[in-house]
């Protein structure tokens, strides 16, 4: 099969006939994807900021920023600038190593587990046999920062609120993890491409949420809860924490917990449009209909559609959900912690053993339409 | 064992109860976005205040007695009087007459008892300075009256939705004509009249 076209090929290629070995073409190779995807992702986030004053006013009825750029898109800027150039100000009596290691704990994890974010069949930066795997193993990193943050402010509402995090993203983990591994039980893979491939094919309907219905729910609400995001943001709860592990921190290190959260949000709506709703997968099959119109799957103009459509696509459903979390923000009030981990412990994770276990059943009884 | 089952799809009922509540929640939010702002943008459009807006005192100089009654059911005694005797006359004059607006309430008392209405509401609520003293307002400041928000070139005036015609919840492109739902104070007056004189 034509791999068609190949951009790190041809780019290493060139640096070669430029009179550079081929090892050094290679490294210099490396940076650039990441830096795309690291670039991409804070793009995303300030787009995911707009979005969430802007969908916020709607919802309020409101106007939300209108003034700065035209519909008011440069807020996000403003804001990154605001944070950045405001004091970083550490309190006297916290413990200024873990005051500083905290954010930076819970910011690179989320920022490493875009290396297994797919945006078309080559389009990722690595494609680990350990896959999502790696994400869930990322993840629970976070709270160690969250925590490190909340016991070096020196402060209750931020020891609180560190302990909240802690507590809540260890016990949605679980639930999480589980119904991932429902997927992962279909796809006979932890590869994030081969996830999305087992369910190409049939467009629309070859997607996971008809097949996995329940987990698709169970995995947004523990990816919510996972972010921190309204109906389950009592780490920060204002009107009883102050902001939680986030009340003594100002300026560039409060930006970074704001900019993980929002990376968290964009890369947990990327893993439920991958894992769930067909990754780069258009609503019809469009591989079948190219060979249909006797197109051959390597002409140049066919593959740069494909691979933007893909994008498109990726970026189109999770952005989707992004909607729907901000709207679920203005719809639903916070629960309590005892809520919080009554809905995680005894609700999500009995439902998300049963669908395990019912998904190996079907897997057994229909193995053609089950990943047999 | 029936009990059991009994149990689960109770829990399963209140589950997908649940589920519906959150969809019903979901569609009203989702609702409200394609609704108009109900905001006023502020600089560039007012409220019009009501008749009986509570705003910033005005006060007329040459009304004045001196009688000191807004001061004394003043909740907190805040109108400065400053007044003398005038032997010749035998009346008292009035010297200077302030009101700190830092510290009023606005509870229109003053304006109540004042026997000779020297005293009265305006519409003006944006009293903003970087230091409170200049709220502190004297005779002349007080005697000022503020400008109509309806007569303002640079501001639209939007109407209160109590002043808005049946049904219409927005202010926002009012035809020119319409009228606010409801009768006018003036034709419920004019109608007492002509009962009156039946």
């Amino acid at each position: 099969m034509n791999s068609g076209i190949d951009l790190q090929g041809s780019f290493i290629q060139l640096l070669v006939d430029l009179g550079l070995p081929v090892e050094v073409a290679r490294v210099a190779w490396l940076p650039l994807p990441m830096l795309l995807v690291l670039v991409g992702a804070t793009l995303g986030v300030l787009v995911t900021t707009w979005l969430e004053r802007k969908i916020s006013a709607a919802a309020q009825q409101r106007i939300g920023p209108e003034f700065a750029g035209p519909l008011g898109m440069l807020i996000p800027i403003a804001d990154g600038l605001k944070l950045l150039v405001k004091e970083d100000i550490i309190p006297a009596k916290a413990d200024s190593l873990l005051f500083t290691l905290g954010p930076a704990i819970v910011v690179i994890p989320v920022f490493l587990s875009f290396l297994i974010v797919p945006f078309g069949q080559n389009l990722l930066i690595t494609d680990l046999g350990i896959g999502v795997f790696l994400w869930i193993s990322l993840s629970s990193i976070a709270p160690i920062g969250l925590l490190m943050a909340g016991y070096a402010s020196n402060n209750k509402y931020s020891l609180l609120g560190g302990l909240r995090a802690a507590a809540q993203s260890i016990s949605y983990e679980i639930p999480l993890a589980l119904s991932v591994v429902a997927i992962v039980m279909m796809s006979n893979s932890l590869s994030t491409i081969d996830i999305v491939q087992q369910q190409s094919g049939y467009g629309i309907l070859g997607w996971n949420v008809w097949r996995q219905p329940i987990g698709f729910l169970i995995f947004w609400i523990a990816a919510l809860a996972e972010c921190e995001r309204l109906p389950f943001d009592l780490p920060e709860a204002e009107e009883e924490l102050v902001a939680g592990y986030q009340t003594e921190y100002a300026g560039i290190k409060f930006g970074l917990f704001y900019l993980g959260s929002y990376v968290n949000l964009v890369l947990s709506s990327l893993f439920v449009s991958v894992l769930y709703l067909g990754g780069w997968n258009f609503i019809i099959p469009i591989e079948s209909l190219a060979s249909w119109l006797s197109i051959s799957e390597s002409t140049p103009w066919l593959q740069v559609l494909t691979g933007s459509l893909g994008i498109i696509m990726t970026l189109l459903k999770a952005y989707l959900l992004v909607f729907l979390a901000i709207l679920l923000r203005w719809t639903l009030p916070r629960v309590r912690i005892d809520q919080l981990l009554d809905l995680g412990w005894k609700f999500l994770l009995p439902v998300s053993l049963v669908n395990l276990l019912l998904t190996a059943a079907l897997k057994l009884t229909f193995p053609f339409a089950f990943g047999g | 064992m029936l009990k059991f089952l009994k149990q689960v799809t109770d829990y399963t009922k209140e589950a997908v109860q649940a589920a519906r509540y959150i969809g019903q929640g979901l569609s009203v939010t989702f609702d409200h976005m394609q609704r108009r702002p109900i905001t006023v943008q502020y600089p560039y459009e007012k409220l019009i205040p009501s008749e009986r807006f509570r705003g910033r005192i005005h006060f007329e100089f040459d009304k004045c007695i001196a009688c000191e009654v807004c001061v004394r059911v003043c909740p907190i005694n805040l109108p400065v009087v400053d007044w003398e005797f005038n032997k010749e006359t035998k009346k008292k004059k009035l010297n200077h007459y302030s009101i700190d607006f830092g510290v009023c309430i606005f509870c229109g008392n003053c304006v109540e008892y004042c026997p000779t209405n020297c005293l009265s509401m305006t519409e003006e609520y944006d009293l903003c300075t970087y230091d409170r003293h200049e709220l502190n307002f004297d005779n002349v400041a007080l005697g000022r009256l503020p400008y109509k928000v309806t007569q303002d070139p640079m501001v639209q005036p939007m109407r209160e939705l109590a002043y808005l015609p049946k049904g219409v919840l927005y202010p926002h492109g009012l035809p020119a004509g319409s009228r606010r739902a409801g009768k006018l104070p003036e034709e419920i007056l004019e109608e007492a009249e002509e009962n009156g004189a039946k």
